[in-house]
């Protein structure tokens, strides 16, 4: 990044801790940080989980096969003109797709609003972001939300190679990026029902999951690993007994592969997995998700020497999160003590409504806001997710509708002193001029949306 | 034309700051100009000639259904496949070569075909082989030949061309992704703010410059189309809107070479009649308001409208028709040389139809859109493949010389 992008204001360590590794100061996070900064930080890493309070992915699958149903059964009985009630029942099963989708996004960012670790939340933001699905189609509208919650949460504080697995075992992914149908040539099933190759899960395991794009591999690759996880499937419920995740051993293509220069001779299910287990494992994997997380957490540019600390714990500790994550709060090059990042607008809505601690926003309102400001949950449009970059946020368009909703947020807290927030969110590390800005505001609701927009509370 | 002197004499601002003075002027039309301050890549200076031909990319997202928008009249089988469709019209269709009539929603193309400014494309198809909407647009969008998130074949052609381009949307679609000579623009229903917060903020980002650069830049923009005020809070994004506020963002010195637009709607499995008496009589006046934006500019513009697949020839239970293969294509604009149907009509008999079931394509849209970059855009035969690897341009004389 170029230098005038970064304010000039020298920020605390407190400020760091809970600005730049976590979602913003809710309450008097800011101060209790102050003690020890990096003692405060390490204590956020707590696991995250989910209730049940919200539908399964397999729940999921069966709605939707009933709605499938229905859909036939409808278009056979079109002539008969009876079908008033089925087609309520017909959009009952197509709403429940979407109320699942609006409920679970809703409930995972005002999870992150009112938690007390909320860097835990920022990480699962990440992989669940590095993990990226895209609620395009009936099917994965309701599925887009289950993966965070089903796949990685479990796996957060864990090692790399669960969580890989479970993501790309997971309904969500699987449908996502057409793996359920993918059939080696030469299975049996490829045989009668002429039936083929996909390849779009396998590139994006190694493009974008695992190895990164530069990370040595060739298309041949890509084929031998989609070959090795061919059979990987999900059942459809109401045609087969169960649902979820199954392994269809006549789709899997026979024969032993050959990925990175390594043989499988493994059978089966087995095939697949051990090459995911190597791809975790592999120096390029270390290398591009400990850019990512670095990336992220700390500067659109990480020092060589953090980089290189954290490939290195990750291949001592057998890619630990957790792990990862200690050695990056453990490094002085962490809290380089300028802004090294803006926030993208679902850290800038979060932080804000932590810092505010408004009560009164409701679910509808919050998902229009990340619709308004362009990042809408579960709707990136790539596997690649959501960029991480402020040239990508930064924009005018953006920028204005980030005032604007400033302006009407703070127009809901007319109440709240400006003065004693800014305190709270940002302590000491605010320049003159935003303090005076603030403080000389011609009306309390103009003061909140200038210390909303202002570099301080705009980057972290 | 003299520039408004700024006169700033606010002792309490500093000089970087806007006084409400300049703020006024700055959000007013005419002077406003659109920069791209995150792209690094453009020289403003000199480059711009002042008749460029200009692009607009309209996408109908939904997989617009052909036959019942440009109506093979002459075809015995339609009324056969179609007999409600075929009946559903309002007013008589409006007649084109060939035995073809336009849809009656859409008067003002009808018009601009008698100008020979319109060319309607029959039976064409991306390539894409499937029946996914998804897919299907990303396919289009892609222009490669398969689906790649990350890069459109818009942004490859003005990359080879060092074009600027502008999406109205909120954030960039597949079409321009891989070029940063592009910016977004996009109505936000939030109420806007009031205007002196805008000036509180450009006050507060004087140490920086990226958020100062932005705000100012989206000021402009935001003169440029207008803003909200004293009105009453309508549907945001309707595409008669998004059209003005395109031609106002392409127009002047500073308006951008091309620009993409978004229309979506047309998965019409039921009730398509109604539906489409509206979607395109939707279109028709938001093609006409692009049109009367752009004045004079409009001699040196096509507008390409495409979708991602067309619909089932024989009409379905529901009055409505599913999806299909072969679609049309529309080129319209004073730089177009149209008043003809072109295309192959491959026929509307059972063994005529693709899989006996959706108008067989029988040219392909990118050859048709490579077409208008080498006429138009005066693209060579080895930059065409900078933009679409795959396929060979058509070499119709369809822009005027």
């Amino acid at each position: 990044m170029s230098e005038n992008s970064m304010s000039s204001t020298i920020i605390s360590r407190a400020n760091i801790a809970v600005n730049r590794f976590g979602y913003g100061a809710r309450g008097d996070e800011l101060a209790q940080a102050e003690k020890d900064p990096k003692q405060w930080v390490e204590s956020q890493l707590k696991p995250i989980k989910f209730n049940g309070d919200f539908p399964h992915s397999n729940t999921i699958l069966i709605e939707h096969a009933k709605y499938q149903k229905e859909k036939k059964r409808q278009k056979k009985q079109q002539r008969k003109n009876s079908q008033s009630r089925n087609m309520q029942d017909k959009k009952k099963a197509k709403n429940f797709s979407r109320i699942a989708l609006r409920n679970m996004s809703a409930d995972t960012i005002n999870q992150a609003i009112a938690s007390s670790n909320s860097v835990s939340w920022r990480l699962l933001d990440f992989f669940s972001n590095h993990f990226s699905v895209t609620a395009h189609g009936l099917l994965m509208v309701g599925l887009s939300a289950t993966l965070e919650r089903e796949a990685i949460a479990p796996h957060l504080l864990g090692n790399f190679e669960d969580m890989l697995m479970a993501v790309e075992q997971h309904p969500g992914m699987l449908i996502y990026l057409n793996n359920e149908k993918s059939f080696g040539p030469n299975s049996r099933m490829a045989k009668k029902h002429k039936k083929g190759l996909n390849e779009n899960l396998a590139r994006e395991i190694m493009e974008l999951h695992t190895l990164g794009v530069d990370g040595g591999y060739s298309q041949t690759d890509v084929i031998e690993l989609a070959k090795g996880i061919t059979g990987w499937s999900v059942k459809r419920p109401g045609k087969e007994r169960g649902e979820g995740f199954v392994f269809r051993a006549y789709g899997h293509e026979p024969g032993a592969r050959k990925l990175l220069g390594k043989t499988y001779s493994q059978k089966g299910i087995a095939q697949g997995s051990q090459m995911l287990r190597d791809l975790a494992m592999h120096p390029a994997t270390a290398k591009h998700v400990c850019y990512k997380l670095a990336h992220h957490f700390v500067s659109q540019n990480p020092p060589a020497s953090l980089l290189k600390e954290m490939q290195a714990t990750w291949l001592k500790t057998h890619g630990n999160i957790n792990a990862v994550m200690r050695c990056l709060f453990d490094a002085d090059d962490a809290w380089l003590n300028s802004t090294q990042k803006y926030k993208t607008p679902r850290e800038f809505v979060i932080s804000t409504l932590r810092a505010l601690s408004l009560k009164k926003y409701n679910d509808k309102a919050l998902l229009s806001t990340l619709i308004n400001l362009g990042q809408q949950p579960f709707n990136a449009g790539s596997p690649a997710g959501y960029s991480d970059d402020e040239l990508d946020w930064l924009g005018a368009s953006a920028l204005m509708a980030r005032i604007d909703w400033s302006t009407m947020v703070s127009g809901y807290s007319k109440r709240v002193n400006a003065e004693k927030v800014m305190s709270r969110a940002l302590g000491s590390s605010v320049s003159e001029l935003s303090y005076r800005s603030v403080l000389r505001a011609e009306s309390s609701q103009q003061a909140l949306t200038l210390l909303l927009m202002s570099p301080e509370f705009q980057r972290r | 034309m003299k520039k408004p002197k700024i006169i700033n004499n606010s002792d309490d601002l500093p000089t970087s700051a806007l006084s409400r003075r300049k703020f006024i002027t700055m959000t007013g039309a005419g002077l406003a100009v659109l920069s791209f301050p995150m792209s690094s890549a453009f020289a403003f200076e000199g480059k711009k000639q002042l008749a460029s031909p200009k692009i607009v990319w309209l996408l109908l997202r939904g997989a617009l259904d052909s036959l019942h928008t440009i109506v093979p009249t002459f075809d015995q089988q339609y009324k056969t496949l179609r007999p409600k469709l075929s009946t559903s019209f309002k007013s008589p269709l409006l007649p084109l070569e060939k035995g073809f009539a336009l849809h009656p929603s859409l008067k003002n193309l009808h018009q601009w075909y008698q100008e020979k400014s319109l060319l309607p494309v029959v039976a064409v198809y991306s390539g894409y082989p499937k029946r996914s909407h998804f897919d299907g647009q990303d396919y289009l969008e892609s222009g490669k030949g398969e689906i790649d998130h990350d890069s459109g074949w818009l942004a490859r052609a003005i990359e080879v061309k060092n074009k600027r381009a502008l999406a109205v949307s909120r954030s960039t679609p597949i079409s321009l992704r891989s070029s940063d000579q592009v910016n977004t623009w996009y109505p936000s229903n939030l109420k806007d703010a009031d205007e002196d917060i805008y000036a509180a903020l450009d006050k507060l980002y004087q140490n920086d410059e990226s958020l100062r650069a932005s705000l100012e830049s989206g000021l402009q923009v935001r003169g440029l189309v207008g803003d909200k005020k004293g009105k009453k809070k309508k549907r945001q994004g309707k595409f008669i809107d998004l059209s003005k506020a395109c031609a106002k963002l392409m127009v002047g010195e500073q308006g951008v070479d091309c620009a993409m637009l978004e229309l979506g709607g047309w998965d019409t499995h039921k009730n398509q009649g109604t539906r489409l008496d509206r979607n395109l009589a939707e279109l028709d006046q938001g093609l006409a308001a692009l049109k009367s934006g752009l004045g004079e500019e409009w001699r040196n513009t096509v507008v390409i409208v495409g979708t991602e697949f067309g619909r089932t020839a024989k009409e379905n239970g529901t009055g409505g028709t599913d999806h299909g293969t072969g679609s049309a294509l529309f080129l319209a604009g004073g730089a177009v040389n149209g008043g003809k149907v072109q295309g192959n009509w491959p026929g509307l008999k059972a063994e005529e139809l693709f899989q006996q079931r959706d108008l067989m394509p029988t040219t392909n849209s990118f050859s048709w859109i490579a077409n208008v970059l080498s006429q138009h855009w005066h693209f060579t035969e080895q930059e065409l493949k900078l933009v679409f690897p795959h396929v060979k341009p058509y070499n119709q004389a369809i822009i005027r010389s």
